[in-house]
């Protein structure tokens, strides 16, 4: 799997709806290449979604403040330092993906948090510094709690609610692959709903369970995992990082599916 | 062993709550109070802590001042040791499982990933309390303020009418500004804010007294009751709907008008003292409907220290059970019921340890050549 290209040219998902003179279209990025290591199918990426209020930013110019929330998978925890976690690598891609754009990310990850605490956090967070992208990592620690799967749609799909209500982009980095629990009906459960909510509310999901079971299977040799076999090492969060921006690009510039009828 | 009071049984039923409420997606979770309210258990944890430090304050009238500070400050290094001693419990709790179910992912629950694979900076954080676990960030708040219970004791006596203003101003710039109490190694700040809750915590300790608000609040209490019920409705609603308002919609310093539970946002403060308007005063109906309740939860909340620091450990120990065998009706049922039974054997024990000192005491005092 090598570089995949953008193929249209202007903001095609996320226009920002205006009265105002309609700015210069943005050239069109490349997406940012997947490592060898990192390369999945693209379907095993994520399922991209307008980010309304990133586009709208980067036309003019501004800055674009991201919130990465979440558990051990956003802090980092199996990286050998802070500077290998996925929200710091995210930032150099974006940084060299967006040329001239001024991204700021700011990392709220707690191990071990569940959604519901997290979703206390974000709504802190919001009122604190209002951020224009939310990455929310989540879903692991509510299945091995065996919280069940309508409370923690409860939970998440009225937070994914309130932040769009207030024009913040929502991207869902969707529960990691642990073969232990490739079998578990608590987490598959999650994970379905997880999806479900991504879905209906319309919101970039990055299927992080589908882009590290492929790696698994292909590249066994290449070891994305930390010692406990449970997070990630310094590669994982490397294609964690690649496929989150890859998601994030998609869904800035990819052009919207035509209808089946037109 | 004092007789059940109106202050310990609601000790007792914020204990309870507390304990369910620790353990995610248990069944009973969807029965207690915050699921049809604003505030939950935490405020009327804290609101009656303060209450309780009232109590003690009027009761200490005739002890010199500085002897009864040493008393409170004893009491502070006390909870600052018990917070010590129950997140070292519950770090080997979580080693312990990990190791049971080879499960090392468990290190990781609950913030306690760092005291494994970062030891050396968070057992300093653990110490300075900067390092919290998930569900065990309670008493570090409660540390804080029962440290400054001296002061507090100090100016409620020699400068009682500066006390509601000192504490509102703090609470204001607080939400003003978004100060918060840092959290190190690992960054971020505390998921409840003592700058924030210690408002909560003063309006106990002058609600709990027969003077000054405490007093207007007790002359006035079937207006209040009357005001309060409106506001628990709205409690309601927003509980049922999870109606929350959105910062952008709402003027600057938006945490006053937000229902933020780090900063104790003052919809959620409100709340509470509806509810306590609403609620304060029945006991005497609860000791006759509900009576052996009413003794038990008022054991425990004689017993509060001990029994929140076992809860707490039996919320964890809940979660892992529920980790290894599934969150069904009846593993909820079990957990629930042994926990209950568990706080209830301690604080019985508590109580007994406490009863066998006086009575050792007794013959030294009333002997004082023996």
């Amino acid at each position: 799997m090598t570089v995949v290209m953008i193929l249209c040219g202007s903001a095609g998902l996320s226009a920002a709806v205006t009265n105002a003179p309609a700015p210069a279209p943005l050239p069109t990025p490349l997406v940012p290449p997947l490592s060898p290591p990192c390369a999945v199918p693209e379907a095993d990426i994520a399922i991209p979604a307008p980010l309304p209020n990133v586009m709208a930013l980067l036309q003019k110019h501004a800055t674009i403040h991201i919130l990465a929330i979440g558990s051990s998978s956003t802090f980092g925890v199996g990286a050998s330092s802070l500077l290998s976690n996925y929200p710091t690598r995210l930032g150099v891609i974006l940084d060299k993906t967006l040329k001239g754009a001024d991204i700021e990310i700011a990392n709220r990850g707690i191990a071990g948090e569940l959604a519901d605490t997290t979703a206390d956090r974000i709504m802190s967070e919001v009122a604190l510094s209002k951020p224009d992208l939310v990455l929310w990592q989540l879903g692991t620690n509510d299945a091995l709690s065996r919280v069940p799967p309508e409370d923690f749609e409860t939970t998440v799909r009225e937070t994914v609610r309130w932040l769009k209500s207030q024009d913040i982009d929502v991207a869902l980095v969707g529960m990691q692959y642990v073969p232990r629990f490739s079998l578990d009906p608590a987490y598959s459960a999650i994970r379905r709903t997880l999806r479900k909510i991504a879905k209906d509310e319309n919101v970039l999901y990055v299927r992080r369970y589908d882009a590290m079971r492929f790696m698994e299977s292909v590249r066994s040799n290449e070891k994305i995992m930390a010692n406990d076999q449970f997070h990630l090492n310094d590669l994982g969060y490397r294609c964690m990082a690649e496929h989150i921006a890859h998601a994030v690009i998609i869904s800035l510039f990819a052009k919207p599916a035509r209808p089946a009828n037109n | 062993m004092r007789a059940p009071n109106e202050i310990d049984f609601w000790r007792g039923f914020a204990l309870v709550t507390i304990f369910v409420n620790h353990i995610p997606g248990i069944f009973l979770e969807h029965f207690t109070y915050r699921n049809l309210s604003l505030s939950d258990s935490a405020e009327l944890f804290v609101f009656l802590a303060g209450w309780s430090l009232r109590m003690q304050v009027d009761r200490a009238v005739t002890l010199p001042m500085w002897v009864f500070m040493l008393r409170l400050a004893g009491r502070a290094m006390q909870v600052y040791f018990a917070q010590l001693v129950i997140t070292e419990i519950a770090v080997a709790f979580l080693a312990a499982a990990s190791i049971y179910f080879g499960a090392s992912f468990l290190l990781d629950w609950h913030n306690a990933s760092a005291i494994f694979r970062n030891p050396v900076e968070a057992h300093i954080g653990l110490v300075l309390l900067t390092h919290q676990l998930g569900y065990f960030n309670i008493l570090p708040l409660y540390v804080v303020l029962v440290a400054s219970a001296p002061f507090i004791a100090l100016c409620a006596r020699y400068a009682a009418p500066a006390l509601l203003p000192l504490s509102a101003a703090l609470y204001v710039v607080t939400l003003s500004t978004g100060i918060n109490l840092p959290s190190w190694p690992q960054g971020g700040t505390w998921f409840l804010d003592p700058m924030a809750w210690q408002f909560i915590y003063i309006l106990g300790f002058l609600i709990g007294g027969k003077d000054g608000i405490g007093g207007l609040a007790r002359r006035h209490r079937r207006i209040l009751g009357l005001v309060a019920l409106p506001i628990i409705g709205l409690g309601v609603v927003v509980g049922l709907t999870h109606f929350a308002p959105r910062p952008a919609d709402v003027p600057s310093p938006k945490l006053f008008f937000v229902f933020d539970k780090t900063f104790l946002s003052p919809a959620r403060f409100i709340h509470l003292l509806a509810l306590v308007a609403v609620f304060a005063g029945n006991f005497h109906f609860v000791m006759r409907w509900f009576a052996v309740g009413a003794r038990f939860f008022s054991l425990l909340g004689r017993n509060s220290l001990y029994v929140f620091c076992v809860a707490s450990l039996l919320s964890l120990a809940g979660q892992i059970f529920r980790f290894a065998y599934g969150g069904a009706l009846i593993t909820d049922a079990i957990i629930a019921s042994v926990g209950l039974v568990i706080m209830g054997i301690v604080a019985w024990l508590s109580e007994r340890r406490d009863v066998g000192r006086k009575a050792a005491a007794g013959p030294v005092r009333a002997s004082p050549t023996s």
